[in-house]
């Protein structure tokens, strides 16, 4: 877990009367880094961080069944209260056969799974194997742990398929690594844990599991203000991940809940009072 | 988030040709959480005069109230209804006693006064009063209503067409909102009739 220091070397050598001595050559090689000028040093870089601090709104989920790996989520972000996109990525393709979701800060996740899908490249060409879905979650968290603190926010689940069967890890900013058969990250979690859990059954078939996915999603979506847009299902099976569905949550409500038609010939957006 | 976040709102009132059209949407939330989507915002005072109150649910609902009981008693003694632009003096002063500790939502009211002449105005949580000729909004997607009407609003519209504008700015804007939207409701009222609508939306 070496922290990259390269930060703290300065291309300006900071006692300089006569550089021309020796004794004061050495001295200049000592690390030594910039001072902000701040009236409040103690407290600033708190600040800093907290200012940066999303909270993660959003939902995501993914569960383990007989079929492989279910990963689902939303696609909405959005900064406080104002909606600033409909349509984000937030599953992530690591490598053929490896799953990320995106659960926080958008650049944060992207950026350390993009990371994490060159370090599994890397250890393929070392070690001529695939690297397990036990050893990249490791990878990912000890990159996290070693900025912790640092304001990083990430609530990932790491889903996919190797030489032991399906895997499903969730990683955090904390340095958090848990191993599991059902997670759901981000604000709308409690809302789809809720439908997860109840339909539950290990031997479902694809069909269900996607199904069950999709309604998770869905519910979530319509509960919580911080989710909405398209709910995707993806599914890792033993060839790799394939997407299944990519459908606008806003058509899905009609779809599982359709208002009776109305009986008179008005036009468009209407619908009877109940 | 903010006080006014709390339950999260968007009411837009626009003048047309001899109508007025009155909007809001139907969400109810404890900051994220959505716990209701039936939530009336809009009240009539008499069959010319609506008010919208977006802000604090709480206070939307005690301040109707209110608003309600002095109207009442009103007609009691003056035996008719009350004109708009009154009803909005009435409203300022009410919200301006509660200068040191108001009420937390910001009235929206549209009426037709004389020779059926459409008023709108909006006011703050202290009783600021804003008339406006077009249109008016409030609530948690207002800077997005500002731009949707703005965008969409002809003025002289017959009330068929202005129905149309109202929900079209009303459901586009909370679309891009978290904390309002499940739906809209929409009253278009003419001298003769009052046409109330419930809209279909995202449910996200």
């Amino acid at each position: 877990m070496k922290l990259d220091t390269s930060g703290f070397e300065t291309s300006v050598p900071t006692i300089g009367f006569g550089s021309s001595s020796d004794m004061l050559d050495e001295l200049s090689s000592v690390p030594s880094f910039d001072l902000p000028h701040t009236k409040e040093f103690d407290g600033f870089q708190k600040k800093a961080v907290d200012m940066l601090k999303h909270a993660k709104g959003t939902t995501t989920l993914a569960f383990i069944f007989k079929g492989g790996v279910m990963v689902a989520a939303d696609s909405r972000a959005s900064m406080g209260g104002y909606i600033s996109s409909q349509s984000v990525k937030k599953i992530i393709e690591i490598n053929p056969y490896m799953l990320g979701t995106m659960a926080g800060g958008a650049a944060d996740c992207q950026f350390w799974h993009r990371n994490l899908g060159i370090k599994c490249r890397l250890h393929e060409l070392a070690n001529k194997r695939r690297i397990s879905v036990s050893g990249a979650s490791k990878l990912l968290a000890n990159m996290l742990y070693s900025y912790r603190g640092m304001g990083l926010s990430v609530g990932t689940m790491i889903a996919g398929w190797d030489e032991t069967g399906p895997g499903l890890y969730y990683v955090d900013n904390e340095g958090g690594r848990l191993k599991g058969d059902r997670f759901s990250v981000g604000s709308g979690s409690p809302y789809a844990y809720g439908v997860l859990d109840s339909g539950y059954k290990y031997e479902m078939s694809v069909e269900e599991a996607s199904e069950l996915a999709r309604r998770s999603i869905y519910h979530a979506t319509f509960r919580d203000g911080a989710s909405g847009g398209v709910a995707s299902v993806y599914h890792v099976g033993p060839e790799g991940w394939t997407k299944l569905s990519g459908d606008d949550v806003g058509e899905l409500h009609y779809h599982y809940y359709p208002v009776p038609p109305a009986i008179a010939e008005q036009v468009m957006e209407e619908a009877t009072t109940e | 988030m903010q006080i006014f976040e709390y339950n999260g709102s968007a009411v837009v009132a626009m003048v047309g040709k001899n109508c007025f059209a009155i909007a809001s949407d139907r969400r109810l939330g404890v900051q994220l959480q959505t716990i209701a989507t039936d939530f009336q915002r809009i009240s009539k005072i008499h069959d010319h005069l609506f008010i919208g109150l977006s802000g604090l649910a709480t206070d939307v609902q005690t301040l109707y109230q209110r608003l309600v009981f002095r109207h009442k008693l009103y007609q009691l003694r003056e035996e008719r209804d009350m004109k708009p632009e009154t009803f909005a003096s009435l409203v300022s002063a009410i919200l301006y006693e509660k200068r040191f500790g108001p009420y937390l939502c910001q009235p929206v009211i549209a009426g037709l006064g004389d020779d059926n002449k459409p008023f709108i105005c909006t006011m703050d949580s202290i009783g600021a009063k804003e008339l406006a000729k077009d249109f008016v909004v409030s609530g948690t997607a207002s800077e997005s209503l500002y731009g949707a009407c703005e965008a969409m609003f002809k003025p002289d519209m017959e009330a068929e067409e202005l129905f149309e504008t109202i929900s079209q700015a009303l459901l586009s804007s909370v679309d891009r909102d978290c904390l309002s939207g499940w739906g809209g409701h929409v009253y278009v009222v003419t001298p003769n009739e009052i046409k109330e609508k419930i809209l279909k939306g995202r449910m996200d």
